[in-house]
């Protein structure tokens, strides 16, 4: 057996399994997707009303529309659980039998964010689809170029926000906070990665903050692309590589905590 | 043929953060942690040969675990040398995890949601399985452990014996030739206890496999290994087989005796220690090569309906073992 058939075996076993758990907790699965849509629903309703006596710094009800509905889109495409997975195996001993199996922990993890985000972004494309059909106001053009370069950015966006969340449950190895950390990103998140306003409407230094760090390749970028805010080879070459050097960081960051914390793993429990 | 383990000196301290209780004690750690170095294995040494089965003995928290937490690869020893079916556990990568199952009494492989056999499939994928090879296991285990009406069942539905039994297929899937199990029959009720030690005793018959198992249960134990390993408080206090343990630990043989009429107390003194007695039963404690004279005098000299000769039960010497090591430290 070929060394990609058996890792696509592995893959595709991982993912079947997954999905089967899915199904046991179809009530579940729906709360969740429905939390995907609510929040930037209550941020477009914000939006709307604000943007209702004229254009906000040059964005009228139309783009707030087009805007929310891709960060709905890209957020469940992207979004990422794993700390609090991987807080979970570290502190409940539960790390041990994956770490006596030959296959890296951080594989499991991978597949279930395929799996999950096949399934979440599915469902939210047909949302979108059937608001589409009945309010032409969020539709997108057909625009190949725009859609192949949405997808490799949400594709980038996802790895970053995977290897963000998962080198923060890494630090459960050191802490029992690693929750609450992830839980702090995230409410930093909000505002610095555009869930609940473009960038371009926040403060200037703000706004740069945004971009220097990690949070504008991780989420805002990729929405920017879809909508069309990002136009012009420079500032797409730009976002990208800002999206490649936020990746390489925090890969190289994830590695580090890996290494670091199995040498000081104390394999809890049984 | 080489050793299936070997481990040479191996020691694990671990560092433990120290809190005064109270509400002081918490903002006093937040700002001047304060650490304690814990010793949980000190300079350990043994040789496993494949095939063998070895019980790891020990009381909790004395390192048992933790060692075999450090062969089994999860663990990084502070000192000393390790080597296991040929590689050294941490550095070993795959291959050597291709090499080993690691079943945990209390922790589960098993996804929980699911039937165990899709964790199974789950394994097979992982550990690159051909198909006939998995099918071939897969009916073999299912025979053994008596597994084909419950393979089927989500694992949340399972009893804890059936669920153990499905942990040990999926850890055995790969035929690994060492087999490292923490406390496989925790909780047990006695069936399955025993379904599960014929069972791991068939599998090494069948497959030469080397296993390092602890329990806290002697049957365990008497039924499976040939040789024990005691461990008290991280060092080692025997290695060697369970009859010479109680050779030297307990120098007496026990005689039951039931009696067919009334004798006092002191005349059964004059043959032995008297361990117990309400009649019609006596235990007498005698020295082992004296047992066999004694028991021919008491029968001649007392009414006695029946007499059986014993070792003490495996617990007490074991016990005793533990006493003995303590005294020494």
């Amino acid at each position: 057996m070929s060394a990609v058939t058996a890792w696509a075996r592995r893959y595709g076993a991982l993912i079947r399994s997954a999905w089967l758990i899915d199904l046991q907790y179809r009530a579940s699965i729906l709360l969740w997707v429905l939390w995907g849509v609510t929040e930037p629903a209550i941020a477009l309703g914000i939006w709307w009303a604000i943007a209702g006596t004229g254009d906000v710094d040059g964005y009228a009800r139309i783009d707030f529309a087009r805007y929310f509905f891709a960060m709905m889109l890209v957020n469940q495409l992207t979004i990422a659980w794993d700390s609090w997975y991987l807080d979970g195996w570290i502190r409940n001993g539960d790390l041990n039998f994956r770490l006596a199996r030959p296959l890296h922990p951080a594989h499991e993890a991978t597949a279930d964010n395929i799996a999950y985000k096949a399934r979440s972004g599915s469902i939210i494309v047909v949302v979108w689809l059937v608001v589409a059909a009945l309010w032409p106001a969020v539709r997108l053009p057909f625009d190949p170029t725009r859609w192949a370069l949405t997808a490799l950015a949400v594709v980038f966006a996802a790895g970053l926000r995977f290897l963000i969340s998962f080198t923060t449950g890494l630090l459960a190895f050191w802490t029992t906070r690693a929750t609450a950390i992830m839980e702090l990103h995230a409410g930093i998140a909000m505002f610095l990665a555009g869930r609940i306003a473009p960038l371009a409407l926040l403060p200037p230094p703000i706004a740069h903050l945004a971009s220097l760090l990690w949070f504008r390749p991780m989420l805002a970028f990729p929405v920017e692309v879809l909508t069309g805010a990002v136009t012009g080879s420079a500032a797409l070459v730009q976002g990208f590589v800002a999206q490649a050097f936020w990746l390489a960081v925090w890969f190289g960051a994830c590695r580090l905590a890996w290494r670091r914390g199995l040498l000081r793993y104390g394999a809890v429990g049984g | 043929m080489p050793p299936a383990i070997t481990a040479q000196f191996l020691s694990k301290t671990f560092r433990v953060k120290v809190r005064d209780p109270g509400l002081a004690g918490a903002v006093q750690a937040l700002f001047r942690p304060r650490y304690r170095e814990v010793q949980a294995v000190r300079e350990v040494s043994f040789e496993i040969a494949p095939g063998e089965i070895v019980a790891f003995l020990g009381p909790n928290g004395t390192g048992k675990t933790t060692t075999l937490k450090m062969l089994a690869g999860l663990l990084y020893p502070t000192r000393g040398q390790v080597r296991v079916a040929g590689f050294e556990p941490w550095s070993g990568g795959a291959a050597f995890k291709r090499r080993i199952a690691l079943v945990l009494g209390n922790r589960q492989q098993l996804v929980w949601d699911l039937p165990a056999e899709e964790t199974f499939l789950l394994n097979r994928a992982i550990y690159d399985i051909a198909e006939r090879d998995f099918r071939l296991r897969l009916a073999e285990l299912v025979d053994l452990l008596g597994l084909a009406a419950v393979v089927d069942k989500p694992v949340r539905q399972l009893s804890l014996g059936e669920r153990m039994k499905c942990e040990l297929a999926a850890a055995l899937l790969h035929r690994p030739p060492i087999l490292f199990l923490d406390e496989p029959t925790l909780g047990l009720d006695v069936s399955a206890q025993d379904a599960i030690r014929r069972f791991l005793g068939a599998y090494r018959d069948r497959h030469g496999a080397a296993i390092l198992l602890t329990s806290h249960y002697m049957q365990d134990v008497t039924a499976l290994a040939t040789r024990v390993i005691m461990i008290n408080r991280g060092r080692l206090l025997y290695d060697g087989a369970l009859d010479a343990l109680v050779g030297r630990i307990a120098p007496t043989k026990r005689l039951e005796v039931v009696l067919g009429a009334p004798v006092d107390q002191e005349t059964l003194a004059a043959f032995g220690a008297v361990h117990s007695f309400r009649f019609p039963n006596a235990v007498l404690d005698v020295p082992r090569e004296a047992a066999a004279a004694t028991s021919a005098r008491l029968l001649a000299a007392l009414p006695v309906a029946d007499l059986s000769i014993a070792d003490p039960p495996i617990e007490e010497v074991i016990r005793l073992a533990f006493a003995e090591g303590d005294e020494s430290e």
